[in-house]
């Protein structure tokens, strides 16, 4: 644009002709490059017009509706053509467009034939029959139906068939649970404590595992119910196993504790065992498992007598303990018997024979016999307990401090300070000398209440007890100077044979068993009444209670005979 | 609870001229009855004699005395003569039979000390009879006084205490006692009681009793 000299820029093709030969001096001539026709004819020769139906590999042509028209002649035309190769590049090309040519005029020709419908006419192709009457109906909609009502059949038919197949498995498992005898098995043995010896299932009904020491074995057997008769139905109790338990532990037991007075014929001794009718089962337990608990429940009687009775032929006590038959008679205070006895019923007499005539009124104490439950189960956690168990090979069972009494040359005292030193015979006497003094002091503070109106007497029982002590709080007032006359309280201590009184002054007594002597002390506490005086009751009250000034001139007056009281109440025990 | 022995006593009570072992036992026991003691049962010591194997030869072997005593029923005492001495459980007997490779029980020399205990209020009297392989060879008399536990505080007492029974035979404060550190706080143990009977058991070993008074 500028100036310059104007630069010519010439574009030109790069000549990329192929070389046909180099001559000697170096002049190469080049193959003439192909003009625009002949580009255009060797790129139509590339074109395939019929794809896949002829082969145009050697160049003839292929017509397939006129194969057998011109077969022959095409395999000459064949034969000559392999002599030249391409005539003309275009040549393929318009034979491929005649064939077209030509098949489109038969279809044009055909097409205006059948139009005509004089020489030719389309008729579909032959159809079933049956269908010809419903040629009125598109064939489609009618599959459609037809398909329908095949399929709802099938479905039908697989909906049925999985009916009864569910059917069948519930019943199955229904029939399973109850008849199978495996099934059966692992519910005892989720329960119950099993093992294989051989081919015989052994049970474990003991305590052995919870600490107990008793040599009972208490293995009980697992047998196989085979006598069902398949034919009948199946009774609703039936069970596939059965338990066979030991011989000595059948029926049910528990053991009895009373207080009487002390039967005066030695031989009535051992003759009690009074029948208590049987628990009635849960719905839904199994009968071997209420005859399994059955049957432990009196292998811990047994073991609960067996001690006592043991204890009670080792142990000295100035009133030596009888053991008759299966009951043990200890005599906690004199005049009074304890016994204690096992009942055990084999469960085979009916109930009617052995319950006499009329039933006793029972001096069951059920916390006794609960208490001696708990106090054996104590005595088994105490064997397995941690302060015993894990213990070294070489020491004996017992409190772990006992192992340092060799090293550490424990005397007899300590010794003995380590070890227990009451049995389950003692602990249960002392129980039962508490109940005994316990329910006679109540009876006695209440016949007084009850015998004396004026002044009241009440009794105040404490909720909170122990095994061996009680208390009760008596007060003594008169009805309508509660709040003055607060002077005469009385705490009871009741413990195993002493009851102890601490009086609100200060002064402590100790009085025995009697209950006489209880009766002595209550009284001499009530002031004593004389009709129509109604101020002799403050008479008793303590002086620092009164502030009342006419109260105290009304004292003054009846001096005397205050002072005759206080001296009366002052030589009390 | 620890530990708490009382201070104890052996001695050795010269049989009584003219007299029996048992009778010059019966005089002391009346003296303790009169006196206003109880008798609270019976008490029984003894003491094995083992033999340690293995020493080089030359050298005497040294001899290991087990001792048990009724006082301490689950205990059991192993002592060399002034060595250490060991306080052990009850299967110490077993553990010796296990170890009779190393040390061997002389048979003979097994000696026991059986008697009757007297309690007199704070004093335990245990008068009993030596024997070695059922011959008596003397008598003992073990005096406690269980209060204190420090033997240098109530020597003293005890020593008139047995004064009025035992007349003049009264021992000196025994070895054991006296070797206690001064000062310190030296309590008594079961090894000094063992200590003093192994003593008397040596003496009474070596001592020859006329045959007149064995009976």
């Amino acid at each position: 644009m500028s100036s310059g000299p104007a630069v010519r820029v010439s574009i030109e093709s790069s000549c990329e002709k192929q070389v046909q030969e180099v001559s000697l001096d170096g002049t190469e001539t080049y193959v003439p490059p192909l003009s625009m026709s002949q580009n255009l004819a060797k790129l139509a020769q590339r074109i395939d017009f019929s794809q896949g139906s002829d082969s145009e590999d050697d160049g003839a042509e292929g017509e397939p509706r006129d194969r057998e028209w011109g077969k022959q002649e095409t395999e000459e035309e064949e034969g000559t053509l392999k002599f030249q190769p391409s005539l003309w590049p275009w040549d393929s090309v318009r034979n491929n467009l005649r064939s077209a040519l030509t098949e489109m005029c038969v279809l044009y020709d055909v097409l205006s034939v059948v139009k005509e419908k004089k020489y030719m006419a389309l008729d579909p192709v032959s159809q079933d029959p049956t269908r010809v009457l419903c040629a009125l109906q598109t064939p489609q909609v009618f599959q459609l139906i037809s398909k329908k009502k095949s399929l709802a059949t099938a479905a039908q038919l697989l909906l049925k068939g999985a009916e009864k197949l569910s059917k069948s498995v519930a019943e199955n498992q229904e029939n399973r649970r109850q008849r199978d005898f495996n099934s059966e098995l692992l519910r005892l043995r989720s329960q119950w404590k099993l093992r294989k010896v051989g081919d015989k299932i052994l049970g474990d009904l003991s305590y052995r595992s919870a600490g107990s020491l008793f040599p009972h074995h208490g293995t009980f057997e697992v047998i196989k119910n085979t006598d069902i008769d398949l034919d009948k139905k199946t009774p609703e109790d039936y069970c596939p196993l059965n338990v066979q338990i030991p011989s000595d532990l059948e029926g049910s037991a528990y053991i009895k504790v009373s207080i009487q007075k002390q039967a005066p014929d030695i031989g009535d001794l051992g003759t009690i065992s009074l029948f208590r009718r049987p628990q009635k089962n849960k719905v839904g337990t199994q009968p071997w498992h209420v005859k399994l608990e059955a049957a432990q429940n009196v292998l811990l009687c047994k073991e609960i007598f067996a001690q006592l009775s043991r204890e009670a032929v080792q142990i000295k006590s100035q009133i030596p303990h009888i053991v008759v038959k299966n009951q043990i008679i200890s005599q906690p205070f004199p005049g009074l018997q304890l016994s204690i006895s096992l009942c055990h019923s084999t469960g085979e007499k009916k109930p009617s024979r052995t319950s006499p005539d009329k039933p006793k009124p029972d001096d069951h104490l059920y916390v006794l016999e609960h208490n001696l439950h708990q106090m054996i189960r104590e005595f088994h956690k105490q064997q397995l307990s941690s302060v015993v168990m894990p213990h070294p090979a070489s020491a004996p069972f017992g409190h772990k401090r006992l192992r340092l009494a060799g090293p550490l040359a424990y005397d007899k005292a300590e010794i003995c300070s380590l070890q227990q030193s009451e049995g389950l015979l003692e602990k249960i006497i002392k129980q039962a000398k508490h109940i005994f003094l316990r329910s006679r002091t109540a009876r006695t503070i209440d016949s007084l209440a009850s015998r004396i109106e004026d002044p009241q007497i009440q009794a105040h029982w404490s909720n909170i007890n122990d095994v061996y002590e009680s208390s009760v709080k008596v007060l003594i007032t008169s009805q309508g100077y509660e709040q003055i006359c607060k002077s005469i309280q009385l705490q009871l201590n009741i413990g195993v044979e002493q009851i102890r009184v601490v009086h609100r002054d200060g002064r402590v007594i100790t009085l025995s068993h009697q209950e006489q002597e209880l009766q002595d002390f209550l009284l001499s506490q009530v002031p004593k009444q004389k009709p129509g005086n109604h101020f002799y009751q403050i008479n008793t009250v303590s002086a620092s209670s009164i502030n009342n000034r006419d109260v105290w001139i009304e004292l003054l007056v009846l001096q005397k005979k205050l002072l005759l009281n206080i001296c009366l109440y002052g030589t009390d025990l | 609870m620890g530990v708490a022995t009382d201070t104890e006593t052996v001695c050795h009570v010269p049989v009584a001229e003219g007299k029996s072992v048992q009778q010059t036992v019966d005089i002391v026991h009346k003296k303790l009855e009169q006196l206003g003691a109880v008798k609270h049962g019976s008490f029984c010591v003894d003491c094995e004699t083992y033999h340690a194997t293995g020493n080089a030869s030359g050298q005497p072997s040294k001899l290991l005395y087990v001792m048990h005593n009724s006082e301490t029923p689950l205990s059991c005492m192993a002592l060399f003569e002034g060595g250490p001495c060991l306080i052990a459980d009850a299967n110490f007997d077993v553990l010796m039979v296990k170890l009779k490779s190393h040390f061997q029980n002389a048979k003979g020399h097994k000696v026991e000390c059986r008697g009757s205990r007297y309690r007199y209020c704070d004093f335990l009297i245990k008068v009993g009879t030596v024997t070695m392989s059922s011959s008596a060879r003397g008598i003992s008399v073990e005096v406690e006084y269980c209060p204190c536990i420090v033997p240098g505080d109530c020597w003293n007492l005890m020593k008139e205490f047995m004064l009025s029974f035992l007349g003049t035979n009264v021992p000196e404060l025994p070895s054991v006692f006296a070797a206690k550190p001064e000062g310190l706080f030296a309590p008594a143990d079961c090894v000094d009681t063992m200590t003093q009977y192994l003593e008397l058991f040596n003496k009474l070993r070596k001592l020859q009793i006329s045959g007149s008074n064995v009976r």
